[in-house]
């Protein structure tokens, strides 16, 4: 079952960056585009390699291991040697603190 | 039907043929490759693959060629490409025919003349068997030989140094990748491998390999005699172009224009084997993964159409112990090196220039600055020489502005 997880604090992910944070065994990048919050699934599905080390150019993240690309609000593999996409979650702001909705792996 | 056939099932046939299908083309697709294996990715043969970290990574999954209704002949050879009849001849006489013919024979490598080069315990490395055959020898062995200090030859060395081997090295230039990279950031990576533990050679080679029935030891042209329990060569590789012989020009590769296409219609050259009319570096036959990958889903776009000119600008990485290695762009010479960042320290970017352009970005363990300066590098960027030493400048204000989606 999906839950709401406390990730960190309210406006810890500045516009134009990406955080990765711990939930759990998974680790879950979150991405500030344009104000709005995109969680997904910091671990590259082509080799395994942290997305948020990563450079974001809009909502496209792109893997600094080997140039994947993905697109943050769907997950989607768009470019790169990554074929399969990564999990996207909900995130929210509430109570001064950033929460992302992960179910079970 | 509508018949595509793309000749060469590496990372670019493999990715031209994915693109292809899952671009909407519902015709007769046929890839014809001589490995047994599915299109798998060979950057890792020289480093996880080889240190036994990782398995192969696929272009797509095996059975993802049935999936998708693709004829896929792993294990078969074509032989010709006859343009007459525009068929593909087969080893054993098959004739496959197209509308389309996509050239992705790739490279092989150079087999230079050294006496005793088929010793057993004598390795190259390209294809998947060669790493399994170097993994096997090294579980057993405590000491490697090898000859080449080139990408290849740097991280062979690398990785085999992570699995407790001692490793000595033969290379004819003055440092590691001399010839690509100039003497300077070659120090860096000769640095890079003495503080490993590789005992190196330089403006050396071997001259013969000798053992009694198996490698021994390698004698060099400087008339060293150098140990070892197994070799390794990496002095190179050279465009398969067999196929296209009689048919389609052959020179250095097989020569397209700045669309992938040859001069003959309906022919196509994508990967180590074309020799590409590039718009910003001119001719130019590139041997990395990257390109590969990007010319297979390029020339899917073109044989869907609108045909659209490839001007990517090259990139490609290379991991060697912890430090993490990038590079894009094309330099042959250039009259000006910009470094950001400390050599010293191995966390630095070089910025090649020639005029004062920017013709070719260099990094290690400075992750943003190689990719962030390639639009610069397409764009024919004059950049500011301060503004690309200073590490706090982000080079992407320097950024053509986009044109918008289409």
């Amino acid at each position: 079952m999906a839950e709401w997880v406390k990730v960190g604090s309210a406006g810890s992910v500045p516009e134009g960056e990406v955080t990765a944070f711990g939930v759990g065994e998974r680790q879950v990048a979150v991405a500030n585009v344009e104000g709005d919050l995109h969680a997904f699934d910091d671990t590259c599905t082509h080799m395994q390699c942290s997305l948020a080390e990563g450079e974001l150019d809009g909502t496209i993240i792109e893997c600094p291991c080997h140039g994947s690309q993905f697109d943050v609000t769907t997950g989607e593999a768009v470019g790169g040697p990554a074929v399969d996409p990564v999990g996207v979650f909900e995130t929210k702001e509430e109570d001064g603190e950033l929460k992302v909705l992960v179910g079970e792996e | 039907m509508t018949a595509f056939v793309v000749v060469g099932a590496g990372e670019a046939g493999g990715t031209a043929v994915a693109k292809l299908r899952e671009g909407g083309f519902e015709g007769n697709l046929v890839l014809i490759g001589a490995e047994p294996m599915a299109p798998y990715e060979r950057p890792p043969l020289s480093k996880e693959y080889l240190r036994g970290e990782s398995d192969h990574v696929f272009v797509r999954p095996p059975e993802w060629y049935a999936d998708h209704a693709i004829d896929a002949r792993f294990g078969a050879k074509a032989e010709r490409i006859n343009v007459t009849d525009r068929v593909v001849e087969l080893e054993g006489g098959e004739r496959v025919p197209f509308d389309q013919v996509v050239i992705a024979t790739g490279s092989r490598n150079r087999r230079p003349k050294i006496d005793g080069l088929d010793l057993p315990g004598v390795f190259d490395l390209r294809y998947a068997p060669d790493a399994d055959a170097i993994k096997r020898a090294a579980k057993e062995a405590s000491k490697a030989v090898m000859v080449g200090m080139g990408f290849i030859g740097a991280e062979v060395a690398a990785s085999l140094r992570q699995l407790g081997l001692d490793v000595t090295v033969v290379e004819f230039f003055g440092t590691p990748l001399e010839r690509v990279l100039g003497p300077t950031i070659g120090g860096a990576i000769e640095a890079l491998h003495r503080d490993h533990g590789v005992e190196m050679f330089f403006h050396d080679g071997a001259k013969r390999f000798e053992g009694g029935g198996r490698f021994e030891a390698m004698i060099t042209k400087e008339g060293r005699r150098i140990e070892g329990d197994f070799a390794v060569v990496g002095v190179g590789v050279e465009p398969v172009t067999e196929v296209a012989e009689g048919g389609v020009p052959v020179d250095n590769g097989i020569p397209v224009d700045a669309t992938l296409a040859t001069s003959v219609d309906g022919v196509w050259a994508i990967g180590d084997v074309a020799r590409h009319d590039h718009p910003v570096f001119g001719s130019i036959r590139v041997e990395h993964f990257d390109n590969a990958q990007k010319m297979g889903e390029h020339v899917a776009k073109n044989l869907l159409g609108p045909t659209a000119v490839f001007d990517d600008a090259h990139w490609f990485w290379s991991d060697q112990y912890d430090a993490e290695i990038q590079m894009a762009g094309f330099a042959t010479e250039w009259d000006d090196m910009v470094v950001r960042g400390s050599i010293e320290d191995r966390s630095f970017s070089a910025f090649l220039l020639k005029d004062g352009r920017l013709l070719s970005t260099f990094s290690m363990n400075r992750k943003f600055d190689v990719r962030r300066s390639m639009p610069l590098i397409v764009a024919k960027t004059h950049p500011d020489r301060e503004q690309l030493a200073d590490p706090e400048f982000d080079l992407r204000q320097l950024h053509p502005p986009k044109e918008p989606a289409p």
